[in-house]
């Protein structure tokens, strides 16, 4: 019993201790408590303004690379050169290597612990059953069973040494790998090893995953055709980084890639009726592309519209070939974090120079290559996509880093690597063969192409680790890719992640904040993408201003560019170089789950009394007189009661003839005793403030959600006039619940009415408490149903309630849609 | 035990090649005491909404601008969520579709058995096409929410309507 008690007084005390400061009286809550005992120290590797320190350092892994890929039996064999320099002020004994293809053994960690049924799984359809339900595969999880039971996936690592021959000690550890140094490599040393490997392709729509191969069963050619797609296809150098050592964390699927910066120098050996996209610079055109590709090619780098290298009927001409033998392709990359690759019969291939003047890469060569399934989608959007975002990003950060930007259609539905991405919409084929596409595929094509590009910017070259920190590249790129979607057609039905688009998500339960562990979060899309665009749209165009938030959004892209940033350098940054205070913010929308909700929930008209009893009784007659009658009097009237004072009229005193508010002498002697008691500032303050006799308005705020933001204010005036107002977030700095605010006005200024958040631009989740005086305001369903609905795009009446007549209705309606899409 | 293996196929086609679905639905479920209705409306993106039509047999969808793409994918989810109270499903009225910010809006309505009333809820919308999807049900409007999560395979879940 002892040790028990003992124990539980024990758990009890441990929180206490491991939450640090706490509020131990009452319940304030400061909303405003500064970061600082959250966020790690600077140090001379990160400074206290969130800028890479004066002793920054990161490792680099140059890769010389030759890859053969045996397309018949879909496997992958490769050896490279690894150059790995430890620039870091600690001595290396060992080597971790990520082998993501590790991932689709059988014995996997991410196999291992995939819940059957449960949230988050990567994969096909199944469903756990329970209660009297059976349990549910789907065929396409039974295909993928089959296919990880009929071939052996994940790396064959044949040889690990020095490039002296000597081999060096290894250990597999799931999707890692230690390689024993010979030597413990020292600061400022470098070590070159070899490594050779091989593994089976998976087909990317059976197994699911970021690359792999897709087939084409109905392609002219005999067995069909397949497009590869080649990404976590070599072991990469583990991140060593100044605040997490090795960042030995098992590939699960979900978190994304935490990896170092080097050159790139790729031999790829394919069919030679392939075409390959790749990561960097082709150095050997003349070797691979024919007279007329390269005369192309040069036409391209000058052209405004994009330019075929391969034409849609050449490619299509290619998927009955058959390869007479093998053409090496050679791509080399400068200063990379990563490198993927493409290749395939069926690929048609556009190009077009996109000019940066000044720039490190005068000319960027916007490509994209495409089957006969992205057709005229693919022709007109994608590359023109591709151009678009490097006009629009380079203005929120740095010219575009790299000679070339590439968009290639596959299995995968959209995926960034250094210079490529990989791309997944696709036409429809019809039955009558042509090939069409819907105005929302259209949508996804261009939003797609602008995201993965986009990322090029954030996080392949402003490095953040997305194994832990999912929300740092996609929300800045979510962000940026709705400014990029509106500037190229703000009418089209984005996706878009604005604070309005995020209500019901941040008012759900079971929710995490965005400071959550990439494998951990719970719906990553509205989590790590949608909240901190929503977040970032606020900074820019409410609380920080367009100015200032996209000098602090470059400032951030120019420290780390090329560089390895962590949250609290964002959130260093963002404050330091917009000059505001956001600690508040960043604790609010990054480490809780909290929602916006202010409320306006009374208001009260105040006038200064001017002391003068001749003025101010007055006032409080006429106020008295203003005051319904009691009701009981009203009845008693009503009901013919005789009442005494009116029956005996000539029954009279002094106070019949003066009610409560006469002036007596007392009362002016009282007025001028006060005038004379004034000192002369304050009697000359006195008489301008009486004679200009303002309004006055005490507003009465309370935030319901638990977010402290700014209170934004629409008021709107007895004149017909309406002004706009900001108040700063801090006013809720020492009450986060309740806060009044006193408004003046001229006065000729009356208030007639006052709106919070009148734009919607804090994401407030009711606002049926954001009026004074209170308003009705439509349900959801109301506002579908009203007859005249506003700002509403593609309404469909279905239900016969709505729709007397449901053909016509129907007719009418085909016309709206037919309408609305020609727009 | 002897369920375990009482495996059933679900009869899905293949699932089209260009993925990157969302996978998210959220639903709201909501009294309103000027109608004395319940109200339901349900936000779906609109490219994951095409491409389950795919899985149907729709080749070509287009819920934007093909009125009758459209209607099936309403008609579909209309017919993948339900709510019960007292053992009998209350009759919800499909209203019809509206586009918003790349969602498509389902909006159905329906007696309501009034606040405080504990009801049975069930989306089965897209668990059917995607393991991954999740259907979030906020129940109320405005500031205070319940929420009820499902995934493939859940059954009805119990909450008062707020």
């Amino acid at each position: 019993m002892r040790l028990i008690a003992i124990l539980l007084a024990f758990f009890v005390a441990l929180p206490a201790h491991a939450q640090g400061i706490q509020q131990t009286k009452g319940d304030y809550e400061d909303k405003f408590r500064q970061l600082d005992e959250v966020l790690p120290d600077p140090n001379v590797y990160r400074n206290a303004s969130g800028a890479p320190g004066f002793r920054y350092w990161q490792q680099q892994a140059d890769y010389r690379i030759t890859a053969d890929l045996d397309e018949n039996n879909r496997r992958l064999t490769a050896k490279a050169t690894i150059t790995y320099k430890n620039n870091s002020p600690d001595t290396l004994p060992w080597i971790w290597m990520q082998l993501d293809q590790n991932i689709f053994k059988k014995d996997s960690m991410a196999e291992l612990t995939n819940t059957f049924g449960g949230p988050g799984r990567r994969g096909p359809a199944v469903s756990a059953g329970g209660g009297g339900a059976p349990a549910r595969l789907s065929m396409e999880e039974l295909r993928r069973q089959q296919a990880m039971e009929d071939n052996s996936y994940g790396y064959d690592i044949t040889r690990v040494s020095l490039t002296n021959g000597r081999e060096l000690s290894h250990t597999i550890v799931g999707t890692l790998m230690r390689i024993d140094l010979a030597t413990p490599l020292r600061p400022g040393q470098s070590v070159s090893f070899n490594i050779d490997w091989a593994f089976n392709i998976v087909e990317e729509n059976v197994i699911v995953a970021r690359s792999g191969y897709e087939h084409f069963p109905d392609d002219p050619r005999e067995g069909g055709n397949d497009i590869f797609l080649f990404a976590q296809w070599f072991p990469r150098l583990v991140a060593y980084s100044d605040y997490e050592g090795w960042h030995n964390k098992e590939f699960l699927g979900r978190g994304e890639f935490t990896l170092e910066f080097g050159d790139y120098d790729v031999t790829m050996r394919v069919p030679n009726d392939h075409i390959v996209s790749s990561t960097g610079v082709l150095t050997n055109p003349s070797a691979v592309l024919t007279p007329t590709q390269r005369q192309r090619l040069a036409q391209a780098r000058n052209a405004d519209a994009p330019v075929f290298i391969v034409t849609p009927e050449e490619a299509e001409a290619n998927e009955s070939s058959n390869p007479t033998g093998v053409k090496t392709w050679r791509y080399t990359a400068k200063n990379v974090r990563d490198f993927a690759w493409a290749t395939s019969r069926k690929f048609a291939w556009d190009a077009q120079g996109h000019k940066q003047p000044g720039a490190a890469n005068e000319t960027v060569m916007a490509m994209s290559f495409y089957p006969k399934e992205g057709g005229e989608l693919w022709q007109k959007y994608s590359t023109a996509a591709v151009v678009h975002t490097m006009k629009v990003y380079s203005r929120f950060s740095f010219d575009y880093p790299y000679p070339t930007a590439q968009s290639v259609n596959g299995p995968v539905g959209g995926m960034e690597y250094p210079m490529i991405t990989f791309n997944g919409p696709r036409t429809n084929l019809n039955e009558d063969g042509s090939r069409t596409y819907s105005e929302s595929e259209k949508v996804f094509l261009v939003g797609v192409v602008i995201h993965e590009i986009g990322h090029i910017y954030f996080p392949m070259t402003v490095n953040s680790d997305e194994r832990q920190w999912t929300w740092m590249d996609e929300g800045i790129n979510s962000f940026l890719d709705s400014v990029a979607g509106y500037e190229w057609d703000p009418d089209m039905p984005w996706t878009r992640s604005l604070p309005r688009d995020l209500i019901p998500y941040m008012t759900s339960t079971n929710q995490v904040p965005i400071m959550t562990h990439s494998d951990s979060v719970l719906n990553l899309g509205p989590n790590a993408y949608g909240k901190p665009s929503a977040a970032y749209h606020m900074l820019r165009d409410t609380i920080i201003g367009r100015e200032r938030f996209d000098f602090a959004l470059r400032e951030y892209a120019r420290r780390w560019k090329f560089k390895r940033p962590t949250p609290a350098d964002f959130f260093r940054t963002i404050e330091e170089a917009s000059g505001t205070d956001l600690d508040w913010f960043w604790r609010g929308w990054f480490y809780t789950t909290d929602h916006v909700d202010i409320s306006l929930d009374t208001i009260h008209r105040l006038r200064l009394d001017t002391e003068n009893p001749d003025i101010d009784l007055t006032r409080r007659r006429d106020e008295l007189a203003g005051e319904p009658e009691k009701v009981g009097v009203r009845l008693n009237r009503e009901q013919g009661l005789p009442i005494w004072v009116l029956e005996n009229p000539g029954v009279t005193d002094f106070y019949d003839e003066n009610d409560q508010f006469t002036v007596t002498p007392r009362d002016v002697k009282s007025y001028e005793s006060f005038l004379e008691g004034l000192e002369d500032w304050e009697r000359k303050v006195f008489d301008r403030a009486i004679d200009e006799d303002k309004n006055y308005y005490v507003l009465n705020f309370s935030n319901k959600g638990g977010l402290v933001m700014p209170i934004i204010l629409g008021l709107t005036f007895a004149d017909g006039t309406s002004e706009r107002m900001m108040i700063p977030a801090e006013i809720w700095r020492r009450n986060s619940r309740n806060v009044s605010k006193l408004l003046v006005f001229p006065k000729d200024k009356e208030l007639a009415s006052v709106e919070v958040d009148p734009d919607w631009e804090t994401a407030d989740a009711d606002i049926s408490n954001n009026h004074y005086p209170r308003k009705i305001i439509d349900s959801r369903v109301e506002a579908f149903k009203r007859p005249a609905p506003t700002s509403r795009t593609g309404r469909d009446l279905m239900a016969e309630v709505l729709v007397p007549d449901l053909e016509d209705a129907e007719a009418d309606t085909d016309d709206e849609a037919a309408t609305e899409g020609s727009e | 035990m002897i369920r375990a293996l009482a495996l059933m196929l679900a009869l899905l086609l293949a699932v089209p090649a260009a993925a990157h679905e969302q996978k998210v639905t959220i639903t709201t479920v909501a009294h309103n005491p000027r109608t004395g209705l319940v109200e339901v409306v349900h936000r779906i993106p609109l490219h994951d909404a095409e491409h389950a039509l795919k899985t149907q047999g729709d080749t070509s969808p287009d819920i934007v601008n093909d009125i009758a793409s459209r209607r099936a994918f309403a008609r579909y989810v209309a017919e993948r969520f339900a709510i019960v109270r007292d053992g009998k499903p209350i009759a919800l009225t499909l209203l019809g579709t509206e586009i918003e910010s790349g969602r498509l809006l389902v909006l159905q309505e329906g007696p309501s058995p009034g606040r405080g009333a504990e009801i049975s809820v069930l989306s089965k919308v897209l668990t059917d096409v995607w393991a991954r999807q999740e259907n979030r049900v906020n129940l109320g409007t405005g500031t205070s929410v319940d929420t009820l999560i499902f995934v493939a395979g859940d059954r009805a879940k119990t909450a008062v309507l707020p």
